[in-house]
């Protein structure tokens, strides 16, 4: 079994904190809220806040290292990169306000406001949607991720879909795996320049794609055997229910919806940070 | 053995580009028998074993004639789902029969049955009845991706079980295994051979088959050539030869002996009536 095979092992880790317990559609409402709020606002400092709190719950579940991971190699160098690009006069339209000048071989090159601002903010609002997103998916036990949805409503069909694709993509890793050894046993380049690299790598697509191709056929007969179009109510084995735990919880984000919409009110959307406003 | 499960009369199919893969294909399958189809490569065989549950041609189209009866009901009038209660299929590689929506062996098994709308106490008693039948019972939290080959075959054959289907086929469910998988699937096979489950099994280790099919059908260029008893089949090695099928070990070795040597053994198929015809011989108690 491959590495990315054993991925299918477990999706969702299976330890029981209360951020576990609690009710799939309270954690997806956290995701949706969070992600909503740091596009209203316009505030770094409030989405560290919201990805601080969003890293507290994910490390009392025992699922903090793969989100900080995903944040590592996604945000950071994001915000390393982005800001010197927006902050220096390099062309960020929006820059008008100087906070500081960095002397270089002789020179003042000033630092902007406005474009540190939005290098920071953007990428923050990502990575809180990031983190609170996983954070719901790595903490929901497949069977009752599949109960919550199916208590949202969502269609059967589209439900299986979703999950399948999540399971479908650590079995097509593996199987580029095989593919590309396969190749390189047939002589396969691997010692040329990444131009030629990314040409030669072109071999590993059609073999890939028919053989996606024909996984998805064969679990479509598998599924059809078993009965999946069966005009009938799906039973499902977990019943999604709300317990005291996740009133609680979303009273908490009420009771936070409230008090950031009386800070919005009256701060403003920027109220820690104090950014003015560009587009986004 | 009881009324017929399976009633196939003159059935021919062809897929939309391939022409006369299955042509003129009859015969019956009565409660309680097993049916082995043996065959070269390309013979027909799996979608002789997809035409059973409906998959030929509901799900692949192409042109069908015939009849294809499977408890009492008309392949061609009812959904695969329908059928699906009806004639439980094993496919060759294990991996395929998995839903891809559960992450242990108890979900997988309860996958059919939740898709049939069957109630959950329900579930529940089918899932460690199945589980316990192909004996990977202690092992339904585990993750079906982590089990061997065989434990994965046996799994595939559980999840069909517990929809407790009228006919069970499995389509070279030994293909993919290493001897010991073979050997813990076949142990599985002659266990509910035994209890008297209704099996049509497409098998290309014929020693094992000759251990527990009742009938056996030869299948070439979608044609039966041979369908009669084990023995009947089994026992005439040149047919088999010319159509590309090994036959037993001990039934060619038996008939070269009388065919060359000259001696006059009875034909066996089973290294068991090999065993009781040459110990006789010898004189060996």
């Amino acid at each position: 079994m491959g590495i990315s095979l054993s991925l299918l092992k477990r999706t969702a880790v299976e330890v029981e904190t209360f951020v576990q317990r609690l009710d799939g559609r309270v954690k997806f409402l956290y995701f949706i809220w969070a992600s909503i709020l740091v596009y209203i606002f316009y505030d770094f400092i409030l989405n560290l806040i919201f990805i601080i709190v969003t890293l507290l719950l994910a490390i009392y579940a025992r699922v903090a290292k793969p989100i900080a991971m995903t944040l590592l190699v996604i945000i950071v160098p994001w915000i390393a990169i982005a800001t010197p690009i927006l902050s220096l006069p390099l062309g960020f339209p929006w820059n008008k306000t100087i906070i500081y000048y960095i002397k270089f071989a002789g020179y003042e090159i000033p630092v902007y406001l406005e474009g540190l601002g939005w290098g920071i903010t953007w990428p923050l609002r990502i990575g809180v949607c990031i983190s609170t997103a996983m954070l719901f998916y790595l903490t929901t036990n497949q069977a009752r991720l599949v109960a919550t949805m199916f208590k949202m409503k969502v269609p059967f069909r589209f439900i299986y879909m979703l999950i399948a694709t999540f399971q479908l993509i650590p079995l097509l890793v593996d199987e580029a795996n095989t593919i590309f050894q396969a190749q390189l046993s047939r002589g396969l380049r691997t010692d040329v320049g990444i131009i030629k690299k990314l040409y030669y790598y072109l071999a590993l697509v059609i073999p890939l794609t028919l053989s996606a191709l024909n996984r998805v056929q064969i679990r479509a007969i598998a599924l059809e055997s078993r009965g999946f179009s069966a005009p009938v109510t799906k039973t499902l084995m977990y019943e999604a229910e709300f317990k005291w735990m996740d009133w609680i919880f979303l009273s908490t984000i009420i009771v936070a919806t409230i008090v950031l919409a009386y800070v919005y009110i009256t701060y403003g959307y920027s109220p820690i940070a104090g950014l003015e406003y560009i587009w986004g | 053995m009881g009324e017929a499960v399976v009633k196939v009369e003159n059935l021919t199919y062809s897929y939309p580009r391939r022409e006369n893969v299955l042509v003129n294909v009859s015969f019956e399958v009565k409660k309680g028998e097993v049916l082995g189809i043996i065959g070269p490569n390309g013979a027909g065989k799996s979608t002789l074993c997809k035409a059973l549950n409906g998959l030929v041609p509901h799900f692949y189209g192409g042109r069908i004639g015939g009849k294809v009866v499977v408890a009492g009901m008309d392949t061609m009038k009812h959904t695969v789902a329908e059928l699906s209660t009806k004639v439980g299929l094993v496919f060759q590689d294990p991996e395929d029969q998995m839903s891809g929506l559960a992450l242990t062996v108890y979900e997988e098994v309860a996958f059919g049955l939740m898709m049939l709308g069957f109630p959950r106490e329900e579930i529940d008693a089918r899932v460690r009845d199945a589980i316990k039948k192909v004996g990977l019972g202690g092992l339904e939290g585990r993750s079906p991706f982590e089990l061997s080959g065989g434990q994965m075959q046996r799994l595939a054959i559980a999840t069909v079980l517990a929809i407790k289907p009228e006919i069970l086929v499995l389509d070279e469910p030994t293909a993919q295994l290493d001897p010991i998988g073979k050997f813990e699937v076949f142990s599985v096979i002659k266990k509910l051979a035994e209890e008297g489950s209704t099996i049509v099994v497409v098998e290309h280790e014929i020693e094992e088959l000759a251990t527990f099919a009742d009938n056996i059908l030869l299948l070439d260029e979608g044609r039966v050539r041979a369908y009669g008893s084990a023995r009947e089949v089994l026992e005439k090695v040149d047919q088999l030869r010319k159509y590309g099928v090994d036959p037993p070990s001990v039934t060619e070795l038996t008939y070269i002996l009388n065919k060359e040597v000259g001696t006059d053994f009875e034909i066996p198929i089973t290294i068991e009536e090999a065993y009781k015809i040459y110990a006789e011989a010898l004189g060996v108690s």
